[in-house]
């Protein structure tokens, strides 16, 4: 089958070529919160979009990412903790293995429907949470700390400047992306949205939604390990509050439904607001103490549901059928 | 042996307290499909509540539960008015999202105006007092609470039973447009049922600080904890819920005594997993 | 589809833009000041520390920047430093989140230049977040983390004020031997209760290889998750075992939920020592009441210590009035003060801003701090001072009344604890 390259496509091309060029800008590269706010959107934006791959396109509402996310991390980190190798091999290590796990968990979990499904994963996020906390062989509780290691792209650690990091959350950016807009086109991505329209539907019409469900599964899980190992690396800490906790498999919900469930551009527009918020809210009010910057993210995130449940991409085509109508409107008074 | 009674009895009360609190949830969720995430929050402000009428006025929690239960009638009616209702309809994972929202509100503006601080009643009626009977100890205040807990709970389930108001919450859980065509406001249903959830968990938390700290974070694992009893009982189920939370609250109390303290949650939430494995909409749900 | 698509565009590119922008006029500078940052838990579950922490900070940043000449503290007479630098103080809140913390490392350094970093309290939060001020060969103050680890790494700008873990486990386990001969206590089985963090676990397996390494029989080992919701099956594992003694790392509400459960259910083992956590805290005597009593634990610095540290009294008069509930200094907020001041000590000896100067000049000198135990703050090149101490304090009618080291002691230790239907 040949498809055409169609205009999403350039989109993301120009996007991330966009991106890659923006280091070369001296005002954003040599201020190091910038390029953070800029590399935590794409981490983000990562992360929400592989969460996206099964949440949005299958319809299936996980709160489970953040253990997928958590294997990654902990890959990375075992191989570079206690090993003392690269964590290149960790992180692969991970995401398969976290690809397994989520084949293996979702298996039973996806016979449930709706809030029950929910409520399992994320039951199944506090079990991992809390046995990770006593599994001493990969640090318990006191977790995995780096210690000091040569910088670069083998050891995957940038001490000073964060061109590295920026660039490696990059590539995982263009890598999930281009991974979802794959899925997206192809036959694969057909099923799983017929999945989520209606599973008895689906099936009638020869899909396979058992397999439809576990392969997305399977992908998305891979990614946000891939995810959490860049974390670990960022972080050069893991443990398990930080990765495998509700709060983080709430982000990975958060941002995508944000920005727009089961769109390519959904998840990088949910980052692109959110992590700036949070980011510059807690930079200029998080000193006063008090949560002053958390009332008010969560303010604006009810905000932002109560005025527009379709998420930001949803602000942005009610603005366009508005400019469409007013020049329509416009037409007819001429 | 009297080991295992106490544990049996510790594990009761707090199930009894759980189911309170999952009570006002399962309501919510059961009538309107909506996950409030912010419950856990509501027990907190609720316990507030309590905790300054009894600090500032010297009002015991054996009363001030009504002043709580009220207050979080209010507020559980307000959440409807001015989130929820913008939302129903819609998918239910939006409501979710602005529940999440409002749990970071709640949880934050209670930091800012009451400090982090853990608050304790040092002086309650209750406070400290315990029955004992053949080597058994039943500490009076959660005794008193998980009594308050299983009143209200019946109280509940009698009115969504046995009352006009009560058919008109089924109707509406069952077909919002059927009932609508009946004749119910479905409107002031939901409004009520939001402010009906809120009381339920108002109450319990009006309760709780005779004999646990309050500070900004305490709701959380009570919120948790009653999202999967609400579940492991069946949405919507009050039966259901009153089931499952002793269930919980016994597995709790067993699994933290014989295996060990630190597994307690982790068979909870197995357990649930277990359940719905067997019955994938939960022990009472259809 | 086409303008959807340039419009998402530009309106993540105005983003972008955004960032840019706000962040441009973050460039100025000031004469006379010097910048300090603060990294605490100014909300999440331990936030209560963390504020108080950060009012520790500001009363030794006004100690330092006012002119207090009847103060008899290094610093109090003369304003500001450097010949009349002022601090200014920078905070910043980690939420009690180590990926926080590390970020928020860098924005203080890299964005509002900070000279130096005060905190961060959670033990987890300080290993990333000093690790960057390492790496930036910058340095970092900590005033209360307690991981032993923290100064195992050996980082060269790193500065840690309080005893950690291991040497309050070593305290316990000699307190207990010293009562075993003078008191015939007859203590045998210890019993460990700790929150499953990082804190908790270290402290639990310092204290389980200081009782192992003194002939001590570790009974119970009780992890529990904190924020819990009730702590029976805990109190009644302590109970089955019966230990001696108990050692405990509960913070906040879980150390008055350990306290009543373990009254309603009629348990005490002959002594409880507690490490720096709930316990010290100065609001448990007013919440808890009569229970508090008996409960023993070590403790850097107590409103009882007035006659070894008297020079405290009108620092803490100030400390007061920034918190609230106003409270007293507790061992955790008193060493955050400690190394602001012995920061500010030694760049005014140093003579100048430079880092390395400043960091040998901490290492090569023995620093006068009345706010320590002791008097005294001196490092060992790891970064630890290995003049802190600790005293082993009792509750006794509401007051921490020393009980250990012998020399020091107020009060005849009361153990075994007065049993609850006996008070």
């Amino acid at each position: 089958m040949k498809r055409k390259i169609e205009r999403k496509d350039w989109l993301l091309f120009a996007l991330i070529i966009l991106f890659a060029l923006l280091p070369a800008i001296p005002g954003i590269r040599e201020n190091s919160l910038t390029m953070h706010v800029i590399l935590m959107i794409f981490l983000m934006a990562s992360m929400s979009q592989s969460w996206n791959i099964v949440g949005g396109y299958c319809g299936q509402v996980s709160f489970g990412h953040s253990v997928f996310f958590g294997i990654g991390a902990y890959g990375a980190a075992m191989a570079v903790v206690k090993y003392g190798m690269t964590p290149w091999p960790g992180a692969l290590a991970g995401a398969f293995l976290a690809a397994g796990i989520a084949v293996l968990i979702s298996w039973p979990v996806f016979r449930l429907s709706g809030h029950y499904f929910a409520i399992a994963t994320f039951a199944i996020v506090e079990i991992f949470n809390r046995l990770f906390m006593v599994w001493y062989w990969v640090g318990g509780a006191i977790g995995l700390d780096y210690s000091i290691t040569e910088q670069g792209i083998v050891n995957f650690v940038w001490y000073q400047s964060k061109v590295g990091y920026y660039y490696g959350a990059l590539v995982l950016l263009g890598l999930v992306f281009g991974v979802v807009r794959w899925i997206e086109r192809h036959r694969i991505g057909y099923y799983l949205r017929a999945v989520r329209e209606g599973q008895e539907t689906a099936e009638a019409l020869g899909v396979d939604s058992t397999k439809a469900k576990l392969s997305a599964m399977a992908v998305s899980a891979f990614l946000a390990a891939l995810c959490g190992a860049f974390f670990a690396q960022y972080n050069y800490r893991v443990d398990p509050p930080m990765v495998m906790s509700l709060d983080m498999s709430m982000k990975f919900v958060l941002v995508t439904i944000l920005g727009g469930t089961g769109t390519l551009f959904g998840p990088l527009v949910g980052a692109a607001v959110l992590v700036p918020l949070q980011e510059y809210s807690r930079a200029f009010l998080g000193g006063l103490g008090g949560g002053v910057d958390l009332i008010i993210f969560g303010l604006l995130i009810i905000l932002v549901v109560v005025k527009q449940p379709k998420g930001v991409v949803g602000i942005f085509s009610y603005l366009r059928r508005r400019m469409v109508e007013r020049e329509s409107v416009g037409k007819e008074n001429d | 042996m009297i080991v295992f009674l106490q544990v049996m009895v510790n594990g009761i009360l707090n199930g009894l307290v759980y189911a309170l609190v999952a009570t006002g949830l399962s309501l919510i969720w059961g009538v309107m499909d909506v996950i409030n995430f912010a419950h856990g929050d509501y027990l907190m402000v609720a316990m507030y509540t309590s905790f300054w009428i009894g600090a500032l006025l010297g009002v015991d929690p054996v009363l001030s539960w009504i002043v709580s239960g009220a207050f979080l009638f209010l507020i559980g009616a307000l959440t409807y008015k001015l989130i929820i209702r913008y939302t129903v309809g819609r998918s239910a994972i939006s409501a979710l999202l602005a529940t999440f929202g409002l749990s970071m509100f709640l949880k934050n503006v209670c930091l800012y105006l009451f400090s982090p601080n853990f608050r304790l009643l040092s002086k309650t009626v209750l406070g400290g007092k315990t029955i004992e009977t053949g080597g058994v100890i039943f500490p009076v205040p959660q005794l008193v609470t998980a009594l308050g807990a299983l009143v209200v709970i019946v109280l509940v389930y009698y009115m969504v039973k046995k009352t006009r108001l009560g058919w008109a919450i089924q109707a509406t859980a069952m077909d919002k447009e059927a009932a609508e065509l009946m004749g119910i406001d479905t409107e002031r249903i939901y409004l009520l049922v939001f402010g009906l959830g809120g009381s339920c968990v108002g109450i319990a938390g009006g309760l709780l600080p005779s004999y646990l700290a309050v500070h900004p974070e305490v709701g959380l694992l009570f919120g948790l904890l009653a999202f999967v009893i609400v579940a492991m009982g069946g949405f919507g189920s009050i039966p259901g819920a009153l089931f499952a939370a002793l269930l919980v609250g016994l597995v709790e109390s067993f699994s933290g005594f014989f295996i060990a303290p630190v597994f307690k949650y982790v068979a909870v939430f197995a357990l649930y997993l277990l359940v719905v494995m067997v019955r994938p909409k939960g022990l009472f749900g259809w | 589809m086409n303008k959807v698509s340039s419009r998402r565009f530009l309106a993540v590119f105005a983003v972008v833009v955004l960032l840019v922008g706000t962040l441009a006029g973050a460039g100025f500078a000031e004469e006379k000041v010097i910048k300090i940052g603060t990294l605490f838990p100014l909300t999440g579950p331990v936030a209560t520390a963390g504020q108080r922490c950060r009012a520790a900070v500001e009363t030794a940043v006004e100690v330092i920047n006012n002119s207090y000449p009847n103060m008899n503290i290094p610093l109090a007479a003369q304003e500001g430093i450097l010949g009349g630098h002022k601090i200014v103080l920078v905070h910043a809140d980690h939420q009690g989140k180590p990926d926080i913390g590390k970020a928020e490392a860098e924005r203080l350094f890299n964005q509002e230049k900070v000279y130096a970093i005060i905190g961060s309290y959670n033990s987890a939060v300080t290993k990333p977040a000093s690790f960057v001020a390492e790496m930036q060969k910058k340095i970092f103050m900590c005033g209360c983390s307690s991981s032993a680890a923290l100064t195992e790494r050996g980082f060269k700008y790193f500065f840690r004020m309080a005893p950690t873990d291991k040497t309050e486990s070593h305290e316990f386990v000699e307190f207990m031997k010293w009562m075993n001969e003078t008191r015939g206590s007859d203590f045998k089985t210890v019993g460990i209760i700790y929150e499953n963090t990082e804190f908790g676990k270290h402290a639990a397996d310092e204290g389980k290889a200081a009782a192992k390494d003194a002939g001590f029989e570790v009974v119970a080992d009780v992890p529990f998750s904190p924020g819990a919701t009730s702590m029976n099956s805990e109190v009644q594992t302590l109970k089955a075992a019966d230990p001696d003694v108990v050692f405990g790392a509960c913070l906040g509400g879980d150390y008055t939920l350990w306290v009543r459960t373990m009254k309603e259910l009629n348990w005490l083992p002959k002594a409880a020592l507690n490490y720096c956590t709930g316990y010290q805290d100065p609001m448990i005597t007013r919440q808890l009441g009569d229970d508090a009593n008996y409960f023993s634990g070590g403790m850097g610095y107590a409103p009882q210590f007035a006659h070894l540290m008297p020079d405290v009294a009108p620092v803490e008069a100030i400390y007061k009035e920034k918190t609230t509930p106003s409270v007293p200094f507790d061992s955790d907020s008193i060493q955050e003060a400690v190394a602001m001041f012995i920061l500010a000590q030694a760049i005014e000896k140093a003579g100048t801003l430079d880092y390395d100067t400043v960091a040998k000049t901490l290492h090569e000198n023995v620093w006068d701090s009345p706010l320590s135990l002791g008097g005294k703050v001196e490092f060992a090149p790891d970064g630890q001072n290995i003049r802190a101490r600790s005293f082993l304090t009792q509750l006794q009618d509401g007051e921490y009344t020393i009980i250990y080291p012998e020399e020091f002691m107020q009060a005849e230790p009361v153990v075994p604890m007065v049993p609850w239907d006996k008070r």
